[in-house]
């Protein structure tokens, strides 16, 4: 058994908690293990979906994914966002803070999505730095994710797991290992995913991220719409063992089933969790080809009130 | 990637130059000869500043990009304004939301905010008028569709007040008859005086359930919008209604407000004398005011 990394616990298989599911979870408190949120869902809310927060605050772990922080930007830190985002964790008591190595917009704009960031030893510097800022203003670590990336730079030097290694190691943060994102960087930019999940620093591995993708034929896409793949669960398989195993999340953010599919999935991972063969699992083999998709779906992010909506009479 | 070369370009360039092309609404080929991509990075080709995969170029690759920015956003305001986009189609929502997008672009850190100027957007893009054209048309029913969606969001996430004590219809009669001229109402939060021109509210909902309605004749239609125990509602009010009402919410003393309406041009006063009790007591069965105040400080 591993210490907790960073004083992280191991939380167990947890699950995305999306606005679709908030009925279900409301009426029968499934036996889930922890959920996720997306920060930027709650921070400003004082409606539905924050009340929904606080009673599944009440009974499950919660750990805050957010996607608005752009570390990697050259813009200045949004004090105003922080500020938010310190006030969030304190009130859902959330057991870590995390964010994506990316820059999502520059001069003021935003672009809602998660995009790379040139490798080397200039951006190296740039990050750790706002990366300490960060964590010294939220007074915890901050847990860093590799995003699925569709571009590399000429300017990059070095490869993304030695980048986030001497990040993690530099600035004393943990990491979020996407195993899919390494599945999907992997196959868009022609390397070999295992030598990323077998160089990065294990003992910093703070959580797992899992989700399906799409196989658009020349490139994958992460679209966050489906079952995870056999490849991606047997990359899981390597995580698992050498780290020893980290707080493991399912993301299923575009065509949602319900909520007992996607925790279903979710638990698949107990399959993966030791070095024989566990059941054959009903994951594909290959991803799905299709034309194209969106990466990183956000409309979800939108608080929806079409289920929360009545009319009075005039 | 190139571990020996010194990096070519500062990444604050490499970020403006991406952006510039990744949000060009004709592509990232066009999106990297405008004047901004250029100022942060004159490349001719991609390849300067992106490298290719085994399977696609380095335009490919930054197209992957520049496609999803407009399919993510696009798939946004489809979600926030579903009754324009059912109004408008979904070929003309998209054009509209993509000339938006490149007026108003994101400029913050959540997407909830991505439709805020969106009616505001429709007012300012309204087509010039047609001679003969009545002043309340079409343009006037989309502005109005819009603002309602858009309202009917910020009620259902802002802040509310669930929870806490609000001036309900006891409360109400509770107030001695003495006290209401100097009195004060302060408004909930979640409360939203729309004026609007057509009763939209009666084709947002039969796009909710499904129906495909037609846009309805003009007809001035004031509405409340309020949220209670999470649920958003809607009430008509009566244009004398309406007015009191913005009035009391902008703060002003209830005396005040209906000596000014009883003496306008025109005032009903039967009928301002008719109604002004029930209206109070039906404030208060909607939950429009949180408490009332008086001038010395006092609250109830």
């Amino acid at each position: 058994m591993h210490p907790p990394r960073l004083g992280y616990a191991n939380l167990g298989l947890g699950v995305g908690l999306r606005t679709v599911h908030f009925s279900h979870i409301l009426r029968h408190q499934p036996q889930v293990d922890w959920f996720e949120i997306i920060s930027e869902n709650f921070m400003d809310s004082g409606g539905r979906p924050r009340y929904v927060l606080e009673q599944v605050a009440e009974r499950y772990p919660v750990v805050m994914h957010g996607v608005s922080m752009s570390i990697g930007s050259a813009d200045p830190l949004n004090f105003d966002y922080l500020q938010k985002l310190k006030n969030l964790a304190q009130a859902v008591n959330a057991r870590w803070v995390s964010d994506h190595l990316c820059w999502t917009g520059v001069a003021g704009l935003n672009a809602h999505d998660l995009l790379p960031v040139p490798l080397n030893e200039e951006t190296l510097v740039h990050v750790r730095e706002r990366v300490r800022i960060v964590q010294d203003f939220l007074e915890r670590p901050l847990v860093l994710e590799n995003p699925s990336t569709y571009l590399t730079f000429a300017d990059s030097t070095m490869p993304e797991w030695e980048f986030l290694s001497r990040l993690a190691e530099d600035a004393d943060c943990g990491l979020l290992l996407d195993v899919n994102n390494v599945f999907v960087s992997s196959v868009n930019h022609d390397f070999d995913p295992a030598e990323y999940i077998r160089n990065v620093p294990h003992k910093r591995v703070v959580q797992f991220h899992l989700a399906g993708h799409t196989d658009c034929g020349t490139h994958r896409i992460d679209t966050h719409d489906g079952e995870v793949i056999n490849p991606v669960w047997e990359l899981y398989r390597l995580a698992h063992r050498l780290t020893g195993g980290a707080s493991t999340l399912l993301e299923w953010d575009a065509k949602i089933p319900e909520f007992p599919v996607v925790h279903a999935e979710a638990l698949k991972a107990k399959n993966y969790m030791s070095e024989r063969l566990g059941p054959i699992p009903s994951a594909p083999t290959a991803a799905p080809i299709a034309a194209g998709g969106v990466s990183n779906p956000v409309s979800f992010l939108v608080a929806s009130a079409a289920d929360s909506c009545a009319m009075a009479a005039p | 990637m190139n571990p020996t070369n010194p990096p070519q370009y500062a990444f604050e360039r490499i970020q403006r130059w991406m952006q510039a092309a990744v949000m060009h609404p004709d592509g990232v080929a066009a999106g990297m000869r405008t004047d901004e991509a250029r100022s942060a990075i004159d490349a001719d080709r991609p390849e300067q500043v992106v490298t290719r995969s085994k399977a696609l170029t380095a335009m490919e690759r930054l197209a992957i990009y520049g496609n999803s920015y407009f399919l993510r956003l696009l798939e946004c305001m489809r979600e926030e304004f579903p009754a324009v986009a059912h109004c408008l189609g979904a070929e003309t929502f998209d054009a509209f939301s993509n000339a938006y997008l490149q007026k108003y672009p994101s400029r913050s850190y959540t997407l909830c905010q991505l439709g805020a100027r969106f009616p505001g957007f429709l007012v300012e893009t309204r087509p010039p008028r047609e001679e003969g054209e009545p002043a309340v048309s079409w343009p006037e029913f989309l502005a109005d569709l819009a603002l309602y969606e858009w309202t009917f969001s910020e009620v259902f996430d802002g802040p509310g007040v669930e929870g806490r004590d609000v001036l309900d219809e006891e409360k109400v009669r509770a107030v001695p008859p003495e006290r209401w001229p100097d009195a004060r109402l302060v408004p909930v939060p979640c409360l939203r005086l729309l004026p609007l021109r057509f009763p939209v509210q009666e084709y947002h909902a039969q796009v909710r359930e499904e129906k495909s309605p037609s846009v309805p004749a003009p007809a001035e239609t004031p509405l409340a919008v309020v949220r209670r125990d999470y649920v958003v509602h809607y009430s008509t009010l009566s244009p004398l209604e309406y007015r009191l009402l913005s009035s009391l919410v902008a703060g002003r003393r209830v005396g005040e407000v209906i000596e000014e309406v009883a003496q306008s041009p025109g005032a009903d006063l039967d009928h301002l004398a008719a109604n002004l009790h029930d209206w109070f007591q039906r404030w208060g069965s909607l939950r429009f005011f949180q408490a009332v105040e008086w001038t010395d400080g006092a609250l109830e």
